[in-house]
């Protein structure tokens, strides 16, 4: 892997990125190892194509969405560090650390990860879920097998109980209500990515 | 004043009871009983006393035979006071707030064993052959099937850690400090060597899954530690099998040899994963065979206990671990059945798990009371003591030590409160005492046996009580409940769904990619036979949901109809849900017996009418106030036998139907039932019989029902439909019945 120092010359403001994400320099050579692997050209970025031909995506009912995600709006193309501060999303959590300001900073955040989840959801980006969308997830994850009319009762069952202030859309307080109860630290979480 | 009452009548019976069965057992234990001697002491007025001698040259009108039926009425006894027992602990709740359960059918069994020894006779003893057969395998089968298994698989290393590893710890631990304190001259222990210690430790360490339950259930402490704990004294049961088979084995030999060591750790394996697979096999069995139990729905329950009865024993045969065989068949077999047998089946497996582990779990702690009266006891102050000591401290340092090492793979780690109620909970219990029954008999034996009970007193006795204050000065997360929500459930898998993508992304196979993996395989694969019927491709969050409505349906009948409706239109059963079979509709009130009501109704809501008219035609005082408050009556009732009819026949609908549309039925919980039952989303089966012809939607209908799944789409209707033309379908469904005059007892179960 050549030793840490001249490794950490090729990333590009490795210490800039290592500040804003958390991640140590060991887990930023691994993604950028990984990022090399990605970009088969090496051409130093990464876009669409490239993500298309990881194994699992194409089976995965909201494989479109996630690949989407790391592309900021209008570029199709994904240098290093926007990947990086992507992925710091799924950082755990540290729960021992100060909760004095850097922790809200932290893309980490239970509050963070969130707002990356809601907007997956979200995509015309107008700060709530509204039916169609719901409707559009609903459709990708539960494929062929069920009827529209069973679509449209779930989807109007969640925005029922959901949907507080009876905008007839989930907005993401409204989604950070609905997952309270949930582990959002754990469950959106990767293990290695500590 | 009443349960006051109730409680001295309670104890009356316990003490009539308790009185049978001091005599009973004098005759149990008794070798020589002839039923002179039984009738002597019996106080049954019911029976006279019959001389069943020779000496008898008339018929016999009224005989006693007592030993005929010996068996079976003690051990009822036995059982009946186990719940008498359990009931009172209910009745009286001050005691059971302080003193857990357990410790309280303990000390019954103290007292019952000491009258039964009062009366010089021996009181029966723990049996390890009932125990390990009869009474322990109901509890472990209903903590299995019920096993929390997203939280258990989460947590899955962890709990093998505490399980494995913990467990060996513990067993050196003890073994070898007690061999060390069986060096020193004042305790005269010299006689028990290194093996026996071993052994002992191998019999002492194991956390017990009755004890946690029975503790654990009472303090409803947040799920991870319930999980971390129980899983614990579940999986640790290979690890106590081999290591208590090893050393008993060496102990015979008196010599460890190596191949001995590296034998007992294949042997590990061999029994821990011998054990699952055992249970995998039947646990298979039992769900394939599920699948064509629809023509037989009644005996549907006993093939879930059978097979699962069935791999414990089998796994029993082999000296396999049968506790894990009864959690793998029971886990494997949960999503199959339960997508298979009916909606009455799930509750009655449900009913009699509960049910046989409850009076198992009571029956073990009455007996190990009794058997603490009974055993013979070589009381040895110092190395009872010691014992306990020891147990607590490798407990503590095991857990300490574990946790540190595994807490660099948690991605939540394990905080000190947590580690402390971890290594606190860590009860011994009546496994570890038949273990210790099933030795040898000599003079080690009953040193042993008594330690082994004053450890399993004290930690059901003392760390029992004292964890339910702690829990609550230490603060620890209590277990939330969770309503069941249908957007947590979508938003789970969608985070599901996202995480297993980044993980392929970052090229990192963890557990979602796993858990991805396992989800597909299933479904192509595995429920397609196993899963009978259309149910086999149904989505999950598609049965969530229906589980979900069909729960909220039964609730809103069951709150509603108790108050509003008259009894006889509350028989309409809403869970009548139609099967997967031509579509049947759920049968309500026969049509004259509607007519009936109706009539009734209305003549009953017309005599009131009248009535008010005539009251404000007199009191000419109040007339004005009198008019208005008597029309808002008026129209009230109005509305409400509009309502009532509707709900109740077809032709009267007709007349009505324009008032009727004008009504709008709330989604909300309302006063009047059939506001809720007629929302749509819901049971409104549209598959009712089709002589009916006034309903709107007719177009949308027909094509449903040809559907192959037109009974489970059909039942969600979304809103956005006509509400009256649900209305109509409602009462057509719940008037109407239909061709088949049977009732269909069979509706699936929507897990």
């Amino acid at each position: 892997m050549g030793s840490s120092s001249s490794s950490r010359n090729k990333i590009p403001n490795a210490q800039e990125l290592m500040d804003q994400t958390g991640f140590s320099s060991a887990h930023l050579l691994r993604l950028y190892d990984r990022f090399e692997c990605l970009d088969r050209d090496n051409r130093g970025y990464l876009s669409p194509d490239d993500f298309e031909a990881v194994g699992g995506l194409a089976m995965n009912p909201i494989g479109g969405r996630i690949i989407d995600a790391f592309f900021s709006s209008g570029q199709d193309t994904v240098d290093f560090s926007s990947f990086v501060r992507i992925l710091a999303h799924f950082r755990p959590t540290d729960r021992n650390r100060n909760k004095e300001g850097t922790q809200q900073e932290l893309p980490n955040s239970r509050t963070r990860k969130l707002k990356f989840a809601f907007q997956l959801y979200d995509l015309d980006r107008d700060g709530k879920i509204s039916r169609e969308e719901l409707l559009q997830v609903l459709r990708a994850m539960l494929g062929l097998q069920v009827t529209e009319e069973q679509l449209q009762s779930i989807a109007e069952r969640a925005i029922q109980e959901a949907d507080l202030d009876k905008d007839d859309a989930i907005s993401f307080d409204e989604f950070k209500k609905s997952l309270e109860k949930v582990d959002i630290d754990t469950k959106m979480s990767i293990g290695f990515l500590k | 004043m009443a349960p006051l009452r109730r409680s001295s009548t309670l104890r009356l019976t316990g003490l009539l009871c308790l009185s049978f069965l001091v005599f009973f057992s004098r005759g149990f234990a008794s070798h020589d009983v002839v039923s002179e001697k039984s009738s002597g002491t019996i106080q049954e007025d019911s029976h006279s006393q019959a001389n069943s001698t020779a000496h008898k040259k008339t018929f016999p009108v009224l005989s006693f035979n007592y030993e005929h039926v010996r068996t079976p009425f003690e051990i009822s006894l036995w059982i009946l006071l186990a719940l008498f027992m359990k009931l009172g602990f209910h009745i009286i709740p001050t005691v059971s707030h302080i003193v857990p359960e357990s410790c309280l059918l303990i000390f019954v069994g103290l007292l019952v064993g000491g009258i039964i020894k009062a009366t010089g006779e021996q009181p029966p003893v723990l049996d390890s052959n009932l125990f390990f057969l009869y009474l322990l395998p109901p509890i472990i089968l209903d903590a299995g099937y019920f096993l929390p298994m997203r939280s258990f698989t989460e947590n899955i290393g962890t709990i093998l850690m505490f399980a494995v590893v913990g467990t060996l710890w513990n067993v050196f631990f003890i073994g070898g400090m007690m061999y060390a304190v069986c060096q020193i001259d004042a305790a005269e222990l010299a006689h028990v060597d290194l093996l026996s210690c071993l052994l002992f430790g191998s019999i002492i360490s194991a956390v017990d899954p009755v004890s946690v339950l029975a503790v654990f259930e009472e303090i409803h402490i947040n799920e991870l530690l319930h999980i971390l704990v129980f899983g614990e004294s579940l999986l640790n049961d290979a690890v106590t099998v081999v290591l208590y088979h090893l050393f008993k084995e060496f102990a015979h030999e008196q010599t460890i040899t190596v191949t001995g060591a590296i034998l007992g750790v294949i042997s590990f394996f061999v029994v821990s994963l011998g054990g699952v697979m055992v249970g995998v096999i039947y646990g298979i069995v039992g769900a394939f065979t599920s699948r064509f139990t629809s023509y037989s729905r009644v005996i549907e329950p006993l093939f879930v206990f059978l097979y699962s009865y069935m791999a414990y024993l089998s796994a029993e045969i082999f000296h396999l671990s049968g506790i894990m065989s009864l959690i793998a068949c029971g886990v494997i077999m949960r999503p199959y059945v339960e997508a298979n047998i009916s909606h009455k089946s799930y509750t009655t497996v449900k009913y009699f798990l509960k049910m046989w582990s409850s009076v198992s779990d009571t029956l073990i702690f009455i007996f190990l009371g009794v058997s603490t009266v009974a055993g013979p006891h070589t009381w040895n102050w110092i190395f009872v003591i010691f014992t306990v000591i020891f147990c607590l401290v490798s407990r503590v340092l095991g857990v300490i030590g574990l946790t540190a090492f595994i807490n660099k793979f948690r991605i939540v780690k394990l905080t000190k409160k947590d580690q402390f109620i971890i290594a606190y909970g860590g009860l011994r219990g009546a496994i570890a005492f038949s273990l210790g029954f099933l030795l040898d008999n000599d003079e080690i034996k009953n040193l042993f046996l008594t330690a082994i009970i004053t450890v399993i007193f004290f930690t059901v006795f003392v760390q029992g009580m004292t964890i339910r204050p702690l829990v609550e000065l230490l603060a620890v997360k209590k277990k939330k409940e969770s309503k069941e929500s249908i957007n947590e459930e979508i938003h789970t898998q969608f985070l599901d769904h996202l995480l297993t993508g980044i993980e392929d992304i970052c090229g990192h196979y963890g557990h979602h990619h796993w858990k991805d993996k396992l989800n597909r395989f299933n479904k192509t694969y595995v429920k397609r036979w196993l899963i009978a019927g259309e149910r086999s491709t149904e989505p999950q969050l598609i049965s969530f949901y229906n589980k979900m409505e069909l729960k909220q349906a039964m609730m809103m009948v069951e709150s509603g109809s108790a108050a509003k409706l008259p009894t006889i239109v509350s028989t309409v059963s809403i869970r009548n849900v139609p099967t997967k079979g031509a579509p049947k509709p759920s049968r309500a009130i026969s049509k004259s017996r509607e007519e009936e009501i109706r009539r009734l109704l209305r003549a009953n809501l017309q005599k009131t009418r009248q009535r008010l008219r005539s009251y404000s035609r007199y009191e000419l005082l109040n007339d004005p106030l009198e008019d208005n408050i008597s029309e808002a009556r008026f129209r009230k009732q109005r509305e409400m036998e509009r309502r009532m009819s509707h709900y109740l026949t077809v032709p009267a609908n007709r007349q009505e139907t324009p008032p009727v549309r004008k009504v709008f039925f709330q989604p909300e919980h309302k006063v009047y039932t059939y506001d809720d039952s007629e929302s749509p989303r819901g049971r409104a089966s549209p598959s009712c019989a089709d002589d009916v012809s006034e309903l709107k939607e007719t177009p949308e209908k027909p094509d449903q029902s040809s559907t192959p799944r037109a009974n489970r789409d059909a039942e969600l209707k979304p809103k956005e439909q006509d509400d009256q033309g649900d209305q109509l379908k409602v009462s057509r469904c719940l008037s109407d019945p239909g061709p088949n005059p049977e009732d269909d007892e069979d509706s699936t179960f929507l897990p």
